[in-house]
Formats: C-alpha cells, sequence, structure tokens
C-alpha cells in the first residue's frame, strides 16, 4: 500500500492540475470574503451569524476544491486512459481506488486547512477595515479553520468515490458542483419539502463542522461523524464498483 | 506489496502443468447480444513473437484485455505463466502490455508518467532512466506528452512496458503510428527481445509488417480462431500471408 500511495501522491504532485485548483480556490474565497465583507450593510455583519457565514465561505469552497480533486484524481485517470496502464502495475483495481482516497483525504485537509485560514484572516481583516466589531473569538476561528480541514478531507474522499462510480469526468464535476452549490440549497431550503432533514445532506453536514449556523444545523461533532460515514460509503462503493466493473 | 499470499493463489494443480506463457482456453466475452469472443484456445509457447491477426473487430483488443484482467470473461479463462494475470505476485514484473498508443496524461512528463508507475511497482527509479534510454527518448522525458508525436508516445507506451524488465511483452497494434524507420526499429528491438528467450504477443491488421516480424501467427475473426500456427507453415507454397489471411476472413463473410 505504501508504494501505491507514492505513486498516487506523485501523480497529483507531477501535473499543475492540483496547484491550478488551489490557486483556483485561492481566488474565489478572496472574492467571496470581500464581496460579502465589503457588499453587505454594516448593520447585518454586526450579527454573529452572519459574521460565521462570511468567514466560512472558506469550508464552503475548500469543500468544493477538495471533492474535484478527489475526483479528478480518478476521472482524470480514465478520461485520458493512464487508468489502464495503471492498473496493469496494481491489477487488485479496488487498492489503487483505497491509495486515491487516501492521498486525497490529506491534499483535501490541506485544501480545507488554507481555505479555512485565508478566509478567516481576509473576513476579519475586511471586517475591522470597515470598523465593525468582530463577534466572534478564537475558538470560533479555531472550529471554523479544523472544521474546514476536516471537512474538506472527508469532501475529497467523496470525490474520488463519485468519480470512480460515475466514472466519465464531465458529469462527475459538474454533478458535484451542482449538488454542492445548488441543489442541496433547493432541497434544504423553503422551496423543498425536506425541512429539518436537509441538515443531514452531506453539504450540511460540512457546513456544520466549521459551526455554522449552530440553530438550524447539528453540532460539529455531530456532523462530523456524519460526513465520515458518507465518505466512508463513497469510498466503499467506488473501490468495489471499481473492482467489479470491465476497465474500457 | 507487503502481502504475497493473495487469495486466489492457492497452488493450483491444472496450472501447474502448463509451461506456455500465454494460455487462453475456451475464452469468451460476451457484451449483451454481440459475442466478441466466441470459445478461443490458443497458447504460446516462450521465446517466439506470436502475431494476433485479425480484421477489425475480430475481437483482438477484447482478447488483450481479458488475458490483462482488464476485463472479465463471460466463460473460459486466459493464464499468463499458467495465472491469472491479476493473481500474479508481481504482474509488472513478469508481463509489459501496451493496448492504446495514448494513455497518458497530457500535461505530465514523459519520465513522470514512468516515474508514477515505477513507484507502484517498487521498481528503482535508475530503471527509468534505463527504459528512456532504451526507447530513445532521452532528450524529449523531460517534456510534456502532449508535445510528443504519435511514433513518440508508442514508444513512451512500450518504455511503460518494459520497466520491470518483463518475461512477456504483449503489444496491440505496436506499429500504428511508427514511420519506417521506427518500424524497423521495433521489429529488430522485438527480435533481440525474443532471442533472449522471452516472448512477444502482437495484434495487427498490417499484414506486411507482421509477416516480417512474427514467428507464429493466431488468425481470429468473429472472436473465434481461423488458424494458427508457424507463419512459414502457413504461409507456403509460395502464398503471402496476406493471401491466407484473406482467404481464411473472406470466408465467413
Amino acid at each position: 500500500m505504501r508504494a501505491l500511495l507514492r505513486s498516487e501522491l506523485f501523480k497529483q504532485r507531477s501535473t499543475r492540475t492540483t496547484l491550478g485548483l488551489f490557486a483556483a480556490m485561492i481566488g474565489l474565497i478572496l472574492l467571496a470574503v470581500l464581496l460579502h465583507g465589503f457588499g453587505l450593510s454594516a448593520a447585518s455583519l454586526g450579527d454573529p451569524d452572519v459574521q460565521l457565514m462570511v468567514l466560512g465561505r472558506g469550508e464552503f469552497l475548500g469543500v468544493l476544491f477538495a471533492a474535484l480533486l478527489g475526483a479528478l484524481s480518478i476521472t482524470a485517470e480514465i478520461r485520458h486512459g493512464t487508468i489502464r496502464p495503471t492498473f496493469l502495475f496494481t491489477p487488485r483495481r479496488a487498492r489503487v481506488v483505497r491509495a486515491k482516497v487516501l492521498v486525497s483525504v490529506v491534499i483535501g485537509a490541506g485544501f480545507g486547512l488554507v481555505a479555512g485560514a485565508v478566509a478567516v484572516t481576509a473576513g476579519t481583516a475586511a471586517l475591522r477595515a470597515r470598523g465593525i466589531d468582530v463577534q466572534l473569538d478564537r475558538g470560533d476561528h479555531t472550529l471554523l479553520v479544523a472544521g474546514s480541514a476536516a471537512a474538506a478531507a472527508l469532501w475529497a474522499a467523496i470525490g474520488v468515490g463519485v468519480g470512480a462510480l460515475v466514472r466519465n469526468q464531465v458529469p462527475t464535476l459538474i454533478g458535484l458542483c451542482a449538488w454542492l452549490l445548488f441543489v442541496e440549497g433547493l432541497l434544504a431550503g423553503d422551496v423543498g419539502s425536506l425541512g429539518d432533514v436537509g441538515r443531514f445532506l452531506p453539504g450540511s453536514a460540512a457546513a456544520a463542522m466549521s459551526g455554522q449556523d449552530p440553530g438550524t444545523l447539528l453540532a460539529p461533532a455531530l456532523g462530523l461523524a456524519l460526513l465520515a460515514a458518507y465518505a466512508a460509503v463513497a469510498a466503499l462503493a467506488g473501490a468495489f464498483a471499481t473492482s467489479q466493473r470491465d476497465v474500457g | 506489496m507487503t502481502r504475497h499470499i493473495d487469495e486466489g493463489e492457492q497452488p493450483n494443480t491444472a496450472a501447474a502443468d502448463v509451461t506456455g506463457a500465454v494460455t487462453i482456453r475456451s475464452l469468451t466475452k460476451r457484451f449483451g447480444e454481440l459475442v466478441a469472443v466466441d470459445d478461443l484456445t490458443f497458447s504460446l509457447q516462450q521465446g517466439t513473437i506470436t502475431g494476433f491477426l485479425g480484421p477489425n473487430g475480430a475481437g483482438k483488443t477484447t482478447t488483450l484485455r481479458l488475458l490483462l484482467g482488464l476485463a472479465e470473461p463471460t466463460a473460459g479463462e486466459a493464464l499468463v505463466f499458467g495465472r491469472r494475470y491479476r493473481d500474479l505476485d508481481e504482474p509488472a514484473r513478469r508481463v509489459g502490455a501496451v493496448l492504446e498508443s495514448s494513455d497518458f496524461h497530457p500535461g505530465r512528463s514523459g519520465r513522470d508518467h514512468l516515474r508514477a508507475l515505477a513507484l507502484a511497482a517498487e521498481i528503482p527509479q535508475g530503471r527509468v532512466e534505463e527504459v528512456l534510454e532504451l526507447v530513445e527518448l532521452e532528450t524529449a522525458a523531460g517534456r510534456r506528452v502532449r508535445t510528443y508525436s504519435l511514433g513518440m508516445r508508442q514508444r513512451l507506451g512500450l518504455a511503460a512496458a518494459l520497466l520491470g524488465d518483463p518475461e512477456l511483452l504483449v503489444l496491440d497494434e505496436p506499429a500504428n503510428g511508427l514511420d519506417p524507420a521506427g518500424v524497423r526499429w521495433l521489429r529488430r528491438f522485438l527480435r533481440r527481445f525474443a532471442e533472449r528467450g522471452r516472448t512477444v504477443l502482437l495484434s495487427s491488421h498490417m499484414l506486411a509488417e507482421a509477416a516480417q516480424t512474427v514467428d507464429e501467427v493466431v488468425i481470429i475473426d468473429h472472436g473465434r480462431r481461423l488458424a494458427s500456427g508457424r507463419l512459414d507453415e502457413l504461409a507456403e507454397g509460395g502464398r503471402t500471408l496476406e493471401d491466407v489471411f484473406l482467404e481464411l476472413t473472406g470466408a465467413l463473410s
């Protein structure tokens, strides 16, 4: 397994994909945090829940990009055909998926950690620049950053699992984006009929982990446990499907 | 790999007396209604170059995928060195294979493509430089594969297959995209490879080229074996391999 982990880590380092995703993530976080921080009225930004939401853009985008990173680790191999030599060198295909999950979890955690830290730093700076009293303490900040790291790590595993199940790159990436940016919000929001059940969805569980919306969402520890279960199911399903199905 | 004993690797008495590098027995693969490989049987002896010939859609690539564990047979078996490919302890050190000439990430360098594979099979990184030299890609190795010509991609694929210094090479249409010098280079390379007692199975529909390279042929169409044997015995009496091939495959259509 160690050899496979090294190989998968090297694959991530030897193209520009990882770096490109990372740069795009940082750019989007700065854009989102600064737009909120300077665009919202001073009155609404005084509310600690709104402050949490603005600083939580790090978790939100960290999760999205970690999911894309995980998905790309397998769908890019399928798209470019490198999956064939990969499986010729490691014919026990489930092992390859497990290695991809582990490596993506580690890199995803790094993405989430940086995402959370950048959002907290930029958000706090924006609030201060406008002379708004920052109502969040060190505990909130720690939860924002640590929750973001853990949520992104687990969503990276979900990305690998979904990628291994769907295989085709474009639908996988569109599906993950649509789910996180749009579908889950619709289902859990006012127009969806899920209501209370919405907080058990995987994107909401991720938001809960960074302490978002404490009145509605689960407690952070519960969010972690729930998202870990989602990640385990996705990774196992992806590994099983990959071991059973013919390689194109 | 830390685990050397895996499920499915128990001593197999039926396989113990199989000495051939490749053993295909009653192999069948169906995709729904389509029968891609139909009760196919043949075997390869070590130290030979065998041409696996047939028209487009004859089932050559499917057979190679079944042999290499990328697809599951509907019935029958395809063995390398008496075992299923996935049950080999260190498959990359026994079998090298190239199925497609374009299985690279365009944004990764040729050298890094080989490094990633070498890491997975615990092959020393020094071997990467050796195979790069073997296929004469040293100078291009640091460039992204997107800048490679088709011939360079073919040679990079071959380099990957050679990483583990295998005893058996399985190549699907290896001469596609090679210029005349490349074709001659490949032919000499395979000849030297086989002279050291190693085995080559190469699929092709370029008969004139195959006739210059191979010792043995297996001709299939519609997933069934039409003929097999030594090239010089099949194409005797002034007939070319092409004559034999067209006669055999034409009879079915």
